[in-house]
């Protein structure tokens, strides 16, 4: 059990990696031939540019999603280091429920925010709907919020055993 | 006011600043009744800035950087061709410095990626321990002014969005850094020569000199193209990043060889978890930026500053003082989300120009990463060189006094920030 849960947690983080290196490769290719084609040929390409600007929002949290993987948001980590051993871990308990129900309210009222825009039909660019590119920000909090839930046990074992 | 005062404790206590900045965006958004998801719209904002691209870019090329073997080339070029000179090793360490926080940020990579091959360096040359341990822990953030460094960016889209004090834009922030942030290099250097003033010369060599050109020779036209391509107008900030990121992708990889293709998922990973970090802090500051200026926050702090703050020049002490503390306490680019909304509309009110302001505010902060007792990089260097916390208070502390009056002389002479710029 603890084996399969081990092993679909490693596939789960290979398929993010992947995608962080897909976006942030993709990016770079198409920033890249962007500035190739307006020197030397003075064309571009017009789906470019806003496609670039989505996918540093899609960037940005999935970035989000790893760093609260590894527990490393930034923060102030200034007290913490002064408490003694026990009342940090119900610190960091606090701070993982805590930052658990602000990211469960973000996700939910992004989810509102994409579905509104998906009745109203809003586009993008050249007949791209506007939800395709936001609907990344709810996945992108309701994993933070999963994840954020899942630390709890994760923390209090790492101080068991540890 | 509770909720206030407990989001402020939890922000002390470690819980994640971006959660902590969320959550008084949600409440505040809540107690005017406006609907929440609002939150959502703003923080959709990242994808309408163009030149927010330029983040996960600069920043990944900069971690590639620092990854290979550029570091060793870096200072291989500047000691060979800096080395011979009185205060020579000094010299190398601060600009090898600078040049490389310029383009990593100032996240403590600097310490890691360069103090290492440094401090050995500066040891053998004859500085005294004490000297060389200040010098690397101060050139960790050394270089903060220089294009194309992420705070400089992240100060001008955040005082964008505020809209007020006319545009400013990320060039001119670039424009301004320039000569407060020679001013840096340029004291530490007179205290370099200073302290290394008994060493014995190292006689130049040619044949040295033209082997590290040789070796570095991909990666010397990086800043040329790069700067040059900026500030003659011919690259937008994002283009230029996205130059930087193609050109040290195809050096590192093709020609160097220093990182296997297999390596970059991994470094990439490791890049967009800090870009990741960054840009949620932002996008909900964002909103919660929103809700200040709606509700005229920082009116009412002017208004309450002005009762007792009369003219700028006390104002603008008790900025640094403030900055000072704030620098130690929170990381750069959290403090710039948080306090340049509040402390810009305010500062402007007291007749300060904006982009002084930027560089008064970077260059306090600077100064934070290693003021004692809590700045981060003074523990990144005590556990790098393995020496007590006490060791590198002490090695720091004159480095900390002469940045600290260059400080002082930085926000008390603004047209040193803003003589390049066309604007008086």
């Amino acid at each position: 059990m603890i084996n399969l849960i081990q092993t679909s947690r490693q596939i789960i983080h290979r398929f993010e990696e992947l995608i962080i290196a897909i976006l942030l490769g993709g990016m770079i290719l198409l920033a890249g031939s962007q500035i190739f084609l307006r020197n030397l040929f003075d064309s571009g390409l017009i789906w470019a540019d806003p496609s670039l600007r989505i996918m540093v929002l899609w960037v940005a949290l999935l970035g989000a999603i790893a760093a609260t993987r590894e527990n490393r948001h930034i923060r102030i980590d200034l007290l913490s280091q002064l408490l003694p051993q026990r009342s940090q871990s119900v610190m960091t308990v606090v701070h993982d429920l805590f930052s658990a129900l602000v990211c469960g309210l973000i996700a939910w009222h992004s989810t509102r925010f994409v579905y509104f825009e998906w009745q109203d039909g809003t586009q993008l660019f050249s007949n791209l709907p506007a939800w395709v590119g936001e609907i990344i920000i709810p996945i992108g909090f309701t994993i933070m919020t999963i994840r954020f839930i899942l630390n709890i046990p994760l923390h209090l074992l790492e101080r068991k055993t540890a | 006011m509770i909720v206030t005062i407990g989001l402020i404790l939890l922000a002390l206590s470690g819980a994640p600043l971006f959660a902590v900045i969320g959550a008084g965006a949600l409440w505040g958004f809540y107690q005017s009744e406006i609907d929440l998801s609002v939150v959502a719209i703003e923080f959709f904002r990242l994808a309408e800035t163009p030149v927010l691209l330029a983040i996960p870019l600069f920043t990944f090329a900069g971690y590639l950087l620092s990854e290979g073997r550029a570091p060793s080339r870096l200072v291989r070029l500047t000691q060979s061709l800096l080395g011979w000179m009185p205060g020579g090793m000094a010299f190398v360490a601060l600009i090898a410095c600078a040049l490389f926080t310029a383009f990593t940020g100032a996240s403590g990579v600097t310490i890691v990626a360069l103090g290492a091959l440094l401090y050995p360096a500066l040891k053998q040359a004859g500085y005294k321990k004490n000297f060389s341990l200040g010098l690397v822990t101060t050139s960790g953030s050394l270089g903060l002014l220089f294009a194309p460094a992420l705070p400089l960016i992240l100060y001008a889209v955040v005082a964008q969005q505020l809209g007020i004090g006319g545009s400013i834009t990320v060039d001119e922030m670039f424009l301004a850094g320039i000569l407060p942030g020679l001013l840096m290099l340029f004291v530490l250097m007179i205290w370099g020569l200073y302290s290394g003033r008994h060493l014995k010369l190292i006689p130049f060599s040619v044949t040295e000199a033209s082997a590290a050109i040789k070796d570095a020779a991909w990666e010397l036209p990086l800043p040329v193209i790069l700067l040059g391509g900026i500030y003659s107008g011919y690259f937008a900030i994002s283009e230029a990043a996205a130059v930087t990121a193609v050109y040290v992708l195809f050096v590192e990889l093709a020609i160097h060889k220093d990182i296997s293709f297999q390596q970059l998922p991994r470094i990439m990973h490791e890049a967009m978890l800090l870009v990741g970090g960054i840009l949620v802090i932002l996008g909900l500051s964002l909103a919660s930026t929103n809700y200040m200026i709606d509700t005229d926050v920082p009116g009412l702090l002017f208004n309450w500053l002005h009762e007792r703050v009369h003219d700028p020049l006390t104002f603008l002490i008790l900025l640094n003082i403030f900055l000072l503390i704030l620098g130690t306490m929170l990381d750069i680019f959290s403090a710039l989300v948080l306090m340049v909304p509040l402390l810009l509309p305010v500062a402007v009110e007291y007749g300060i120009d904006p982009v002084h302001l930027g560089i008064i505010f970077l260059a306090n902060m600077q100064i934070g990463y290693f003021t004692p007792p809590v700045g981060m990089n003074l523990f990144i260097a005590s556990y790098r060189f393995d020496k007590p916390i006490a060791e590198i208070y002490r090695a720091t502390l004159p480095w900390f006094l002469l940045l600290f009056g260059a400080v002082l002389i930085i926000t008390y002479w603004p047209s040193l920030s803003l003589a390049l710029l066309n604007r008086n």
